[in-house]
């Protein structure tokens, strides 16, 4: 997806990328990042969360005309309110709870 | 927390799914497009490659690679009549919220509040799978999907990366 933004850019067109995976945009580096510490799947918050949904939205609109910097990657201060671990597909509070001993 | 390692991770994953190992692309500088407009007068377009289809159309391949499919999705649309199949993430609350992954509800709200300039007539799900011919991205698959954001006249693409 990082990728597609850089080809998106280079033709003319500026974008945003809104990322889960901090380590994957900072070696892409698509031409603006913000980076949300949330669980893949929940980049703009939890189901129903229209408050904090429209809040990094308008975050991620605000970097496109903020921007100063090719390749700007911006951390958000949101934090998740329980601990997560990579989705292997089981989702199952075993998975968690083994991964997170690790 | 700290952030999750997902390229460690990815790649195990890839490992045990039984393909080749993947070739991260690296970068060290950035393209730019610099373009004095204020957000109010921007065409806003969002695109996400979380496997999120239509339900009259056909599923995407929830473990795909090479795939190059895009699709125009419609806002004015609901939300809630979309299918979501991508085994690389945890979709549960998306499912029950497309706006969790794809925030095209909220989109229209900032439109409708003046904070853009409009929504875009049409916004984008693609690109999700694990993409080794890269060059088809650079040469084929993106510049096509450009000329699409062109017509629509974008000036503004939100790229989510699922």
């Amino acid at each position: 997806m990082g990728l597609v933004a850089r080809v998106v850019e280079d033709m003319g067109i500026p974008t945003v990328t809104v990322s889960t995976g901090r380590d994957i945009i900072a070696l892409v580096r698509p031409p603006r990042s913000l980076f949300v510490n949330h669980p893949m799947g929940n980049t703009f918050g939890r189901a129903g969360d229209r408050a904090l949904q429209k809040e990094i939205l308008r975050a991620a609109l605000d970097l496109a005309v903020t921007a100063t910097e090719p390749g700007v990657l911006v951390d958000l201060p949101y934090r998740w309110d329980e601990d997560f671990v990579f989705f292997t597909g089981e989702a199952t509070a075993e998975a968690r709870e083994r991964q997170l001993k690790k | 927390m700290e952030p999750i390692r997902y390229v460690e991770a990815l790649n195990n994953k890839i490992g045990a799914m039984g393909f080749s190992p993947y070739q991260w692309s690296e970068n060290d500088t950035a393209h730019w497009t610099a373009l004095e407009k204020p957000l109010s007068a921007r065409t806003v377009a969002i695109l996400v490659s979380g496997g999120i289809s239509h339900c009259a159309a056909v599923p995407f391949n929830p473990d795909a690679r090479n795939d190059h499919r895009v699709d125009a999705i419609d806002p004015g649309a609901p939300s809630d009549q979309y299918q979501i199949h991508d085994s690389y993430y945890d979709h549960a609350d998306a499912d029950r919220d497309l706006n969790c992954i794809f925030p095209v509800d909220r989109l229209t709200v900032l439109a409708a509040g003046g904070e853009i300039g409009a929504v875009a007539a049409r916004h984008w799900s693609g690109f999700m799978g694990r993409t080794y011919n890269r060059s088809k991205v650079m040469n084929e698959s993106g510049p096509a999907f450009v000329e699409q954001l062109k017509a629509d006249g974008v000036d503004l693409l939100v790229a989510i990366p699922a």
